[in-house]
């Protein structure tokens, strides 16, 4: 976790952007010390609702920019980044993925962490740049908690995006290897030996699967009408001038001026 | 202060019938009045009704107990609330919708084809506000002025000339059977 | 401070109550709504989503329940006022985020039109069983302000002071409205923006090297930041310090928590509002809220015909409960009657306050519908006739609650 916090001081430190204005609620304890360092505001929401708290963050200031940091695979709170998403909400979504791998019997099968999953697990990882590429980011990117510097330069990128951006991130779960820095090296070797870059590369053959390589790369970047912009376009064109656009408007890209 | 209920079913306008009385009656003609909807799980087409209390003073319970007029716009509708019409109610019908029982007390039965005028004027949805004319004149509960200025903005604003239309044919109706009526009682 | 003159819809309406919440939610100073649409809250929604735009109040129709209160807190963190808007099965969906948005103590509004439940229930129809999850229906110890209107004209009046109660002590304030009073169109006066007073959001303004988002001023109130402005927030649903801080200690629990329950106990009898006639001499007083208060009047009536002395007190807040007038009430009458749309909710409240010196007579009623004004009277005359206070709670048996039993709970069709 804590060259994720790192990538992403990094990559707000390329994005130039003012850090008072950047809030990050996530569903991950961030500790206070780190949150201070990072100098953003944070808050930590009940698990699977940081998209949802992020785009009322966006909406009652347009001016914020907004990192939601997800868990869980979304189990929790997974539709808010469907529509979230579908209706392009102007935040950077980043999804730490902690289906770690782990060898058994030879072979290498993910699994949740070893504390709740004892005899390992039989479900799929989600394939999360091709569910929100599907949905209609317009950006995804896939990392490891190995890959901080590729990782710190997707941040900056996808924080200048107008758009819902995501980045997935695979890392260990940062409780319970927080003091397991065996595993946690372990696990770093595995995305290491196990981990090829791939940019560009079309998300829906970017699978994680037990037997091949993990994919990972800035797969899509592209532009879609934000939610406050199709919400400005469509009250103006109905409402004509007895509608105030809200926040910024579509030609004035980067952070807004209210 | 009166109790009045329409009846009918979803898609006639009945809950827009007691709006626009209702708007009439509390900011046209300074009374007050209490408007309340009630319609059954699925509101097109199911069974519908709207309340009406039309006091002097603040409505403070704001039901029917015994209704005084009941306009109904369909059988069923008739039939769920007939009983509900206290001793010297009137009724108000669609004539070629609803076939009433034999009158019961003193209740008086006044009968329109408000349908069919709406379709004469071209189109059936305003059959509502025929009966809401023929109501005015019958009842006397609101004024003609106050119905006529509660139009505006309760319904689309292009149909607002067949409204007062299809209000007038009502309203018109109404008088003729009034008076219609008056020169039976004198003749007899 | 005065409401801005621009969100004030200024005139003479005949509109609904849900109509009207919607347009108080406006002139008083909301800037975001997020919701899901549910009979029989929709127009209330519907309203804001009409008239927002051309006021500058943003709407969101999200995903889910979930996703629209979580929304209004993000949204109140960065400024805005906030309200979403639901109906019982939306309500239950929101508990979690309720608990939350207590735990850091944003100031929302929530109005719930009440329908018959539980599930899905009937919802096209009236129900006031949701009273006591809007006080307890998250997890953890918290206290709520909550709001029952009876009309129109009322849901535009209190949406106002609802909002300027949230602002006030920075907590959960629920207007627990029902099917009825929402889908009950009356005249409804909307005044001149300078005749309506708006709390403005209190917001810390000293050094940011000072701020302590939990450290709270003389009425138990901390002071109010939003995201953006340098403050470096950290902001948890953890039991936090003075700083915001995670801290599992159990004096530190204590203090957090004591807190989000006392800055609404302390400041009762500032909150509180009830609306009391014919109490003094009165042998029966009907306590009531919402629809069942104007459904009451006519068996208070029909009592009175009776030569009975009966009194109403309309609990206009339920929440907080006025324990202290309830209770000196109790050593003055001789029983109460609570007409609830439920099977027995806030008459536990008055009964726990009557403290055995009145007769405490619930009328029931299981929604779908109103109370037949007759068992009203009947609870009352019923009341006056016993000799000596009751024990606990009677459970008066309605016309309708009879022919339910009667039929051993098979009604014919």
């Amino acid at each position: 976790m804590n060259s994720i916090i790192e990538a992403i001081n990094k990559g707000i430190e390329q994005s130039g952007l003012d850090r008072n204005k950047i809030s990050i609620p996530s569903d991950i304890p961030f500790e206070p010390e780190t949150v201070k360092s990072l100098g953003v505001d944070y808050f930590q929401v009940p698990r699977g609702r940081a998209i949802a708290f992020g785009s009322g963050l966006k909406l009652g200031n347009p001016e914020l920019k907004i990192i939601p940091v997800v868990g869980d695979l979304m189990t929790l709170g997974g539709n808010h980044f469907v529509h979230g998403t579908r209706r392009n909400m102007e935040l950077l979504v980043l999804c730490i993925n902690s289906f770690v791998y782990h060898k058994v019997a030879g072979k290498s099968v993910p699994v949740v962490t070893e504390a709740f999953s004892p005899y390992s697990t039989f479900e799929e990882p989600f394939n999360f740049p091709h569910l929100g590429n599907s949905c209609g980011a317009v950006y995804t990117a896939r990392w490891t908690a190995l890959h901080t510097a590729e990782l710190a330069k997707s941040i900056a990128e996808a924080l200048h995006k107008r758009g819902m951006s995501m980045i997935e991130i695979l890392a260990p779960g940062p409780s319970y290897y927080r003091y397991v820095t065996d595993l946690d090296s372990e696990l770093l070797q595995f995305y290491f030996e196990n981990s090829t870059v791939k940019n560009d590369e079309d998300p829906r053959n970017a699978a994680i699967t037990a037997d091949g390589k993990i994919i990972v790369g800035k797969f899509t970047d592209k532009e879609r009408a934000t939610f406050i912009d199709s919400y400005n376009i469509q009250h103006t064109k109905i409402l004509g001038d007895a509608f105030t656009p809200h926040g910024s408007l579509p030609e004035k890209t980067g952070g807004g001026n209210g | 202060m009166a109790e009045i209920r329409f009846a009918g079913y979803g898609g006639q306008g009945i809950i827009r019938s007691g709006i626009i009385a209702g708007k009439a009656a509390s900011i046209f003609d300074s009374k007050y009045a209490t408007m309340s909807q009630s319609f059954g799980p699925e509101a097109r087409g199911g069974a519908c009704s709207s309340q009406l209390v039309i006091s002097e003073s603040k409505v403070l319970y704001p039901y029917i107990t015994n209704s005084d007029v009941l306009v109904a716009m369909s059988q069923a509708g008739y039939d769920k609330f007939e009983s509900e019409m206290g001793e010297e109610a009137m009724l108000l019908y669609d004539e070629d919708l609803v076939k009433p029982k034999p009158p019961r007390g003193k209740i008086l039965a006044h009968a329109i084809p408000a349908t069919r005028f709406a379709e004469e004027l071209g189109i059936k949805i305003v059959a509502n506000v025929v009966m809401l004319g023929f109501f005015t004149a019958i009842t006397n509960l609101v004024t003609y002025d106050s119905m006529k200025k509660a139009l505006p903005g309760l319904v689309p604003e292009k149909a607002l000339p067949l409204n007062l239309k299809a209000f007038e044919r009502g309203y018109e109706y109404g008088k003729e059977i009034l008076a219609k009526k008056q020169s039976n009682k004198g003749n007899k | 401070m005065k409401a801005d003159p621009k969100s004030v819809l200024t005139g003479v309406y005949y509109i609904d109550g849900d109509v009207a919440a919607g347009y108080g939610a406006l002139a008083a100073g909301c800037k975001f709504v997020a919701g899901y649409p549910i009979t029989p809250s929709t127009e209330a929604f519907e309203a804001v989503c009409h008239r927002g735009p051309k006021v500058g109040t943003v709407f969101i129709q999200m995903e889910d329940e979930l996703g629209s209160i979580s929304a209004i807190l993000g949204a109140a963190w960065s400024g805005a006022k906030t309200m979403t808007i639901t109906s019982g099965p939306g309500y239950s969906l929101m508990q979690d985020a309720i608990g939350f948005g207590a735990m850091l103590e944003t100031p929302f509004v929530l109005l719930n039109i009440q329908r018959g439940g539980p599930s899905t229930g009937v919802p096209t129809k009236t129900g006031q069983a949701d009273m006591m999850q809007s006080r307890w229906g998250s997890h953890g110890d918290y206290e709520v302000i909550a709001i029952a209107p009876d009309s129109p004209q009322e849901m535009f009046d209190y949406t106002v002071k609802a909002f300027n109660l949230a602002e006030k002590y920075r907590c959960p304030v629920m207007i627990m409205s029902d099917e009825c009073v929402g889908h009950m169109t009356e005249k409804v006066v909307i005044p001149e923006a300078e005749k309506i007073d708006v709390e403005p959001r209190r917001l810390f303004t000293g050094k940011a090297a000072d701020y302590r988002p939990f450290s709270p001023g003389p009425d138990l109130v901390p002071k109010m930041a939003k995201a953006g402005e340098g403050l470096n927030l950290y902001i948890t649903g953890v039991v936090h310090n003075e700083n915001g801080h995670p801290v599992a200690d159990e004096k530190y629990k204590s203090a957090c928590i004591r807190r989000l329950v006392d800055k609404i106990r302390i400041n009762k009898d500032k909150i509180i509002e009830l609306k009391e006639e014919g109490i003094d001499g009165a042998d029966v007083i009907v306590v009531s809220y919402g629809i069942s208060s104007r459904v009451a009047v006519k068996g208070v009536e029909m009592a009175r015909q009776k030569g009975i002395k009966v009194g109403t007190l309309r609990l206009v807040t339920v929440w907080p409960f006025p324990d202290d007038r309830i209770n000196e009430l109790a050593m003055k009458t001789k029983a109460f009657v609570v007409p609830e749309i439920n099977y027995g909710q806030v008459v536990y409240d008055v009964a726990r306050c009557a403290h055995g010196h009145a007769s405490v007579v619930l009328v029931p009623h299981g929604g779908a519908g109103v109370h037949n004004p007759a068992d009203v009277a009947d609870a009352i005359e019923f009341a006056v006739n016993q000799e000596k206070p009751m024990e606990g709670v009677h459970e008066f048996k309605t016309r309708l609650e009879k022919s339910v039993f009667e039929g051993g709970f098979k009604l014919k069709e």
